[in-house]
């Protein structure tokens, strides 16, 4: 492979991170190949021991977007995270798929229900004590509150187990890094 | 698998490997790269994400060098930070492998 389609399918992977680490990976691999070419190597034999650049782009998104669910907890950072690893694209994590996906909907569906919930007793809570609710105001006060903090400790187990699934995911995900952690296979890779 | 023995080996050694380099002296990618695909076979490609989440965890850090030839170099020096995680790697790696050596040892 020649250095220019060696960086060309790099930029082209790389696409979708922050543009200063895409020029920061760019601006390396760059410097790697001029120093080859002053050592008196070839392109094709540079290019070869750096390993495949398409491979190599998804391992360093799939890891900027697993760092980042590192970092910060939240919603966005845990999809990103869940992409990052399906872009790895190894076959048993599409095997996956479908179990993920079961999984995922049915995490939202139990958290708009946990939220349904928590506003059903809200009303309750409201409204109960004037529409003569059976067993008197003060019965229908503690049912609306009942309902609240019920909702709010499944809300907060949801989310505890969602983070722990998340969790296994990116380590699930890491186990299939080739190139990068230690890009130690590359050498008889040649390629894929 | 002896292959996959030796992929988990070289995976736990690399950043010791690079620690240990730079402790001897400030060094540039390509040079650490080329040093550690000579001596333990590893990718060149890996050095530099590996760099890179090492200066995130400030155990090393880089300054510019300017270059008689080209543009100028990026090199990288241990921290304080550095130093002393290569130190307390170093002993724990020292330790490990003299346990593995002395069972090795023992049997036939």
């Amino acid at each position: 492979m020649t250095r220019q389609a060696f960086m060309a399918r790099l930029r082209e992977g790389l696409r979708g991170l922050p543009p200063s680490a895409q020029a920061d990976i760019v601006a390396d691999y760059e410097t790697h190949f001029n120093e080859g070419e002053s050592a008196g190597r070839s392109e094709a034999d540079v290019a070869a021991a750096l390993g495949d650049p398409g491979r190599l782009a998804r391992e360093l998104r799939a890891e900027a977007g697993l760092k980042r669910w590192e970092e910060e907890r939240s919603p966005s950072a845990g999809a990103s995270a869940i992409f990052a690893v399906l872009g790895l694209g190894a076959l048993d994590i599409l095997v996956l798929l479908p179990i993920l996906m079961g999984v995922g909907g049915a995490i939202f569906g139990i958290g708009v229900a946990v939220i349904a919930v928590f506003f059903a007793g809200g009303v309750v809570f409201a409204a109960g004590p004037f529409t003569g609710m059976p067993g008197g105001p003060a019965a229908a006060l503690l049912a609306g509150l009942g309902l609240m903090t019920g909702a709010t400790s499944a809300g907060a187990v949801l989310a505890i187990v969602s983070i722990g699934l998340v969790n296994a995911l990116v380590w699930y995900g890491r186990l299939h890094y080739r190139l990068l952690k230690p890009a130690l296979e590359s050498q008889n890779l040649g390629g894929v | 698998m002896p292959e996959a023995i030796e992929i988990q080996l070289k995976k736990g050694a690399l950043e010791l490997c690079v620690l240990a380099l730079l402790s001897q002296h400030d060094s540039y990618a390509y040079e650490i790269a080329s040093r550690l695909s000579d001596s333990i076979g590893m990718g060149e490609g890996t050095i530099y994400p590996l760099m890179r989440r090492l200066q995130t965890d400030r155990l090393v850090e880089t300054y510019l060098v300017e270059s008689s030839s080209g543009p100028s170099r990026k090199y990288y020096r241990l921290t304080e930070v550095g130093k002393a995680s290569f130190t307390s790697q170093k002993s724990a790696w020292k330790s490990f492998s003299g346990a593995v050596q002395s069972i090795l040892g023992g049997a036939k």
